[in-house]
C-alpha cells in the first residue's frame, strides 16, 4: 500500500464531530423515552403504562444492562475519544509496522505503524455516527412515509407498497458498491444517504402496520367522533400507540447499519482513508494476518461488540415493550 | 326537529359483495326526547349512528342513499371541515367500551381537555380546570387528584362516566350512546343509566339510545325504533310497544326477556340468525324467522304501514300481530 499524505487530524475530527454531537443528543433522548413514557406520567413508578411498564423490565434485565453500558462507553468514546487515547489515529511511524504491543500502544502497530489502539478508539466515532444518524434519518422518513400511508390507505398506501418492494429487491451490497463508486466526498454523509435511501422501506412497512393497528382502535375513532382532526389524531392519538414496533426495529437495525458501514469501507466503497473506520483497518490488515494477527483483531473485535451491543439492546427492548411476553 | 334521517342508506363491499348494511332508515329525534334503537347484532344500529355521527369507515363504507337532516342541514352535503366542528360541539357519541373508547397513553384529564383545546381554543390550564370541573359533574370521587390517572386505573363504572363526561362536555345537542352499558355489571349499568338520563334532561339534549337491552330502554326512552337487517321494523312510543307490539320480530324480542313469573320454563328464543347482510332474503327480510309468515311476505317488502299517529310498523299483518297474532 502506498503511503499517504498524512493530515493532522482536523480534517477527520472535522466531519466526524458534527454528528458525534447530534448522536449524544439523540442518545439522551431514546433512553430518557423509556422512563419518563408519555408527557405528564407522574411520579415514577405509581402510573402503570406500556412505557413505565417497559422500563420496569428493562432495569431488571442484565442483557439490556449490558449492552446499555457497553453503548454508553461507546458513545462517550466517540464524543472524546482524546480521553483515552493519546496522540493521534494518523501520527504514523512506519519503522514500528507490525510491531506487537508496545508502551502507549497495548493493541501494536498495524502494517502502516498506526497505533491500533489509537485507531480503534477514534473509529467507534465514525460507527456510531453512520449507525445513529443512519438509523435517525430511517427511522424519521420511514415513519413519516409508512404512517401517513397506513393511516390515509387509497392511492398513495398501493404506491408506496410497491415502491417499498422495489427497494426490497436491491441487494444492499451491490447497490452500495454501484451508487458508492461514483461518490467522491470523502465524509459519512453519502454512506449515510445510502443506508436512509435503503432502509426507509424496512421502517416503513413496520410504520404503515402499527398504525393501520392503532387506526383501528376505538379511541381513533372517539376522537374522531368529538371533532379532533386528522393530524390532531395522527399525532395525538395514533403515534404514541404505534411507535413502539418502529423503536425497536430501529435499535436492533442500527447494529446492522454499522455493520454495513464496515462492510462498505472495507469495499473501498464506503470511507476511504484518511479517514478512520473500522471497515478501513479490517481491510488494511487483513493481508497481514499471519504476521500482524492483533491489526485485525482489536477493530475485528470492536466491531462485533458494538453490532452485538445494539442488536442485544434491540432484542431487550422489544421482550419489555411486547406486552405478551410478559 | 334536531335530528331527521330519511331513507339512509349504508354499503360496506366486502370480499362476499355487497353488504347492506342500513337499508332505508328513516327517524328523527326532537330535542330533548330519548330515542331508543333497539336490535340484534348486526342489525346496523351501529352503522346508522356512525353514518350520523360520520365516522363510518369509508372504503369500505359507503352511503349509497338518503339524507341526515341535524337542525335542518343535510350533514351529507356539508364540507367536511364544518362536519368535524360539529362533532363534539353539535353532537357526541359515547361508545360501548370506554376501556377501548379511551386513549391508554393519555391521562383522562388530557383527553377531556383536549375537547376544549379542540374546539373552544383554551389553553391546555383552562382546560384541565375544565375536565376536573366535568369529572365532578359525573360524580367521579377526588376528581382533582384523579385528573391525572390513566383511563386504565378507573373502574369500569368510573370509566363509562369519564366517557360521558366527554360526551356531554361541550354540550351537544345531540348525544348518541352506542350500547353505553353493555360492558358495565348489572348495578353499575343502572347507575349509569340514571346519571345519563340525568345529564340529558339537565342539558336538554336529544338522546339516541342503542341497545339490544330492553331492559334498559323501558325506564329511559321515549320512543323507541326496532331494527331488522337494516331497518326500522317498528317504530313507536315505548308505552305502546310494551302493550302490544305490532310486528312479531318486536313481539319475539319482547318474549324472550327472562321473567320471574315464568321461572323453570323455557326461555324463548326467535328461531333461527339474523339474515347475512349480502344476502337479504326476499319480501320482508324477517319471513324466515316469522311465526305469522304467508306467502305475500317471501314476495312483497312491507312498507312502513302507519299504525297510529305516531306509530308504524313494517308487517303486512300488524293489524293481527297488534291482537296478538297466531302463536
Amino acid at each position: 500500500m502506498p503511503e499517504q499524505p498524512y493530515e493532522p487530524e482536523g480534517a477527520i475530527a472535522g466531519t466526524g464531530m458534527g454528528g458525534a454531537m447530534d448522536l449524544g443528543a439523540s442518545e439522551a433522548t431514546t433512553l430518557e423515552r423509556a422512563p419518563g413514557g408519555p408527557p405528564g406520567a407522574g411520579p415514577a413508578g405509581k402510573p402503570r403504562s406500556l412505557w413505565s411498564d417497559a422500563w420496569r423490565d428493562l432495569r431488571r434485565n442484565p442483557v439490556f444492562l449490558l449492552s446499555a453500558l457497553v453503548i454508553l462507553f461507546l458513545v462517550f468514546v466517540s464524543l472524546w475519544p482524546s480521553a483515552i487515547a493519546s496522540g493521534s489515529p494518523l501520527g504514523c511511524d512506519l519503522a514500528k509496522s507490525q510491531d506487537g504491543p508496545g508502551p502507549g500502544a497495548p493493541f501494536g502497530y498495524d502494517g502502516q505503524g498506526c497505533n491500533v489502539y489509537t485507531r480503534t478508539v477514534y473509529g467507534a466515532r465514525t460507527s456510531v455516527t453512520v449507525g445513529v444518524l443512519a438509523t435517525l434519518g430511517v427511522a424519521v422518513l420511514g415513519s413519516v412515509l409508512g404512517g401517513l400511508a397506513g393511516y390515509f390507505g387509497g392511492w398513495w398506501d398501493a404506491l408506496l407498497s410497491r415502491v417499498t418492494d422495489i427497494f426490497f429487491a436491491i441487494p444492499v451490497v451491490l447497490g452500495g458498491l454501484v451508487l458508492l463508486s461514483v461518490v467522491t466526498s470523502n465524509t459519512v454523509w453519502p454512506v449515510i444517504g445510502f443506508m436512509v435511501l435503503l432502509g426507509w422501506p424496512q421502517i416503513s412497512r413496520i410504520a404503515r402496520g402499527s398504525v393501520i393497528t392503532a387506526r383501528q382502535h376505538d379511541y381513533v375513532q372517539a376522537a374522531r367522533a368529538l371533532g379532533a382532526s386528522d393530524s390532531r389524531i395522527l399525532l395525538r392519538h395514533i403515534a404514541p400507540n404505534a411507535v413502539a414496533p418502529v423503536i425497536v426495529v430501529a435499535t436492533i437495525a442500527l447494529g446492522t447499519y454499522i455493520s454495513l458501514e464496515a462492510t462498505l469501507s472495507y469495499l473501498g466503497v464506503g470511507l476511504k482513508p484518511p479517514s478512520v473506520s473500522w471497515g478501513i483497518d479490517i481491510s488494511a490488515a487483513s493481508p497481514y494476518i499471519r504476521n500482524a494477527p492483533h491489526a485485525l483483531l482489536w477493530p475485528s473485535g470492536a466491531l462485533a461488540v458494538t453490532v452485538l451491543a445494539f442488536i442485544m439492546l434491540g432484542d431487550a427492548v422489544r421482550d419489555a415493550l411486547d406486552p405478551r411476553l410478559r | 326537529m334536531l335530528l331527521d334521517v330519511r331513507d339512509l342508506r349504508v354499503e360496506f363491499r366486502t370480499r362476499d359483495g355487497i353488504s347492506r348494511a342500513v337499508n332505508g332508515v328513516s327517524c328523527t329525534v326532537d330535542a330533548g326526547e330519548t330515542l331508543a334503537v333497539l336490535g340484534e347484532s348486526g342489525s346496523g344500529k351501529s352503522v346508522t349512528a356512525q353514518a350520523v355521527m360520520g365516522i363510518l369507515d369509508m372504503p369500505p363504507g359507503r352511503i349509497t342513499g338518503g339524507e341526515i337532516l341535524f337542525r335542518g342541514r343535510d350533514l351529507l352535503r356539508m364540507k367536511e371541515e364544518e362536519r368535524r366542528r360539529l362533532r363534539g360541539a353539535g353532537m357526541a357519541m359515547i361508545f360501548q367500551d370506554a376501556l377501548s373508547a379511551l386513549n391508554p397513553v393519555l391521562s383522562v384529564g388530557d383527553q377531556l381537555g383536549e375537547l376544549f383545546v379542540v374546539h373552544r381554543g383554551m389553553s391546555r390550564k383552562a382546560a384541565r380546570a375544565k375536565a376536573v370541573d366535568l369529572m365532578e359533574r359525573v360524580r367521579i370521587p377526588g376528581a382533582a387528584q384523579r385528573v391525572r390517572d390513566y383511563p386504565h386505573q378507573f373502574s369500569g363504572g368510573m370509566r363509562q362516566r369519564i366517557m360521558i363526561a366527554m360526551a356531554l362536555a361541550l354540550e351537544p345537542a345531540l348525544v348518541i350512546a352506542d350500547e353505553p352499558t353493555t360492558a358495565l355489571d348489572v348495578t353499575v349499568q343502572a347507575q349509569v343509566m340514571d346519571l345519563l338520563a340525568e345529564l340529558r334532561r339537565e342539558y336538554r339534549m336529544g338522546l339516541v339510545l342503542i341497545t339490544h337491552d330492553l331492559g334498559v330502554v323501558a325506564d329511559v326512552a321515549d320512543r323507541i325504533a326496532v331494527m331488522y337487517a337494516g331497518r326500522i321494523v317498528e317504530s313507536a312510543p315505548v308505552r305502546d310497544i310494551y302493550k302490544a307490539p305490532a310486528h312479531p320480530y318486536t313481539r319475539g324480542l319482547l318474549d324472550s326477556i327472562p321473567r320471574l313469573d315464568l321461572k323453570g320454563r323455557e326461555l324463548y328464543a326467535i328461531k333461527g340468525l339474523p339474515p347475512n347482510l349480502s344476502r337479504i332474503p326476499p319480501g320482508c327480510s324477517f319471513h324466515p324467522r316469522c311465526p305469522m309468515a304467508r306467502d305475500v311476505c317471501r314476495t312483497d317488502v312491507p312498507p312502513l304501514y302507519e299504525v297510529s299517529g305516531d306509530r308504524g310498523s313494517a308487517c303486512h299483518f300488524w293489524r293481527e300481530c297488534l291482537d296478538g297474532g297466531e302463536q
